[in-house]
């Protein structure tokens, strides 16, 4: 981890392991506490930062079993960058989930994508066929 | 590595309190459903999540299935002692459209 005067970063590479994100779960929660970051903030950033590495482990594929997570946290922001190698896939074409509808489905999965959204400020997603990268940033304050 | 969950169940008649420690991912979700699905005539269902501070959408889905069956047999899930991502989270999904929150477990028991 890199301190600088206003600045933390940390960039880690997590391998396809079972519950490997709450290794940066328990990152960002050290984060924010060196920052005295709200709890509910980073409780927001936690749950935007699970849902990514999750999406981007399922999609990472054999070849590179591998997810790259970049944070970059102020005391007023944070930047979340999730990215793997795998083969991609096309934002558009996913479904926004209704509760109504997955009540009844027998695919009750699918929220990751709705979730970063909603508790994120800003999330851009460039996928292709060499891989994705997730870009959010989360407001702290 | 792998996160540890535990879950405690009390039966009181027809409501069942579930009380969780630890992440509700994929083993935490299935854990609750079979626990539920252990029992017949439960009209209430208790989700006590004190002790479980990270969620993921994958384990929230197996928790979506206990309310499908529930409002089968118009029972209901109450949560409690939500923490405030996971109540925003919950939020978000809608699911309060299908499912009720409560402070504690014995005003959920009211």
């Amino acid at each position: 981890m890199k301190v600088m005067n206003e600045n933390v970063e940390l960039e880690i590479k997590l391998p396809k392991l079972r519950d490997i994100e709450l290794v940066a779960d328990k990152a960002l929660e050290q984060m924010g506490s060196y920052f005295g970051i709200p709890y509910d903030k980073i409780g927001e950033a936690r749950i935007i930062v699970n849902e990514a590495i999750i999406n981007s482990l399922e999609h990472a594929g054999e070849e590179n079993p591998f997810v790259h997570v970049k944070f970059i946290m102020t005391k007023e922001k944070l930047i979340i960058l999730v990215s793997d190698k795998g083969k991609g896939f096309n934002p558009g074409e996913i479904e926004s989930p209704d509760i109504k509808k997955k009540i009844t489905s027998n695919n009750k999965r699918g929220w990751g994508l709705k979730l970063m959204k909603s508790m994120s400020d800003n999330l851009v997603i460039e996928s292709g066929e060499s891989g994705t990268k997730i870009s959010i940033i989360k407001n702290l304050i | 590595m792998s996160a540890e969950f535990n879950l405690i169940s009390e039966l009181y008649d027809k409501v069942l309190v579930l009380k969780t420690e630890g992440y509700i991912n994929n083993t935490g979700g299935e854990k609750i459903a079979g626990e539920f699905s252990k029992y017949s005539g439960i009209e209430k269902v208790i989700l006590d999540l004190e002790k479980s501070k990270v969620v993921n959408s994958i384990g929230i889905s197996y928790l979506i299935e206990v309310i499908e069956k529930l409002s089968q047999i118009n029972g209901k899930m109450v949560f409690t002692n939500l923490d405030p991502a996971i109540e925003k989270t919950f939020k978000i999904m809608g699911i309060f459209q299908f499912a009720e929150k409560a402070g504690s477990v014995d005003e959920a028991l009211k």
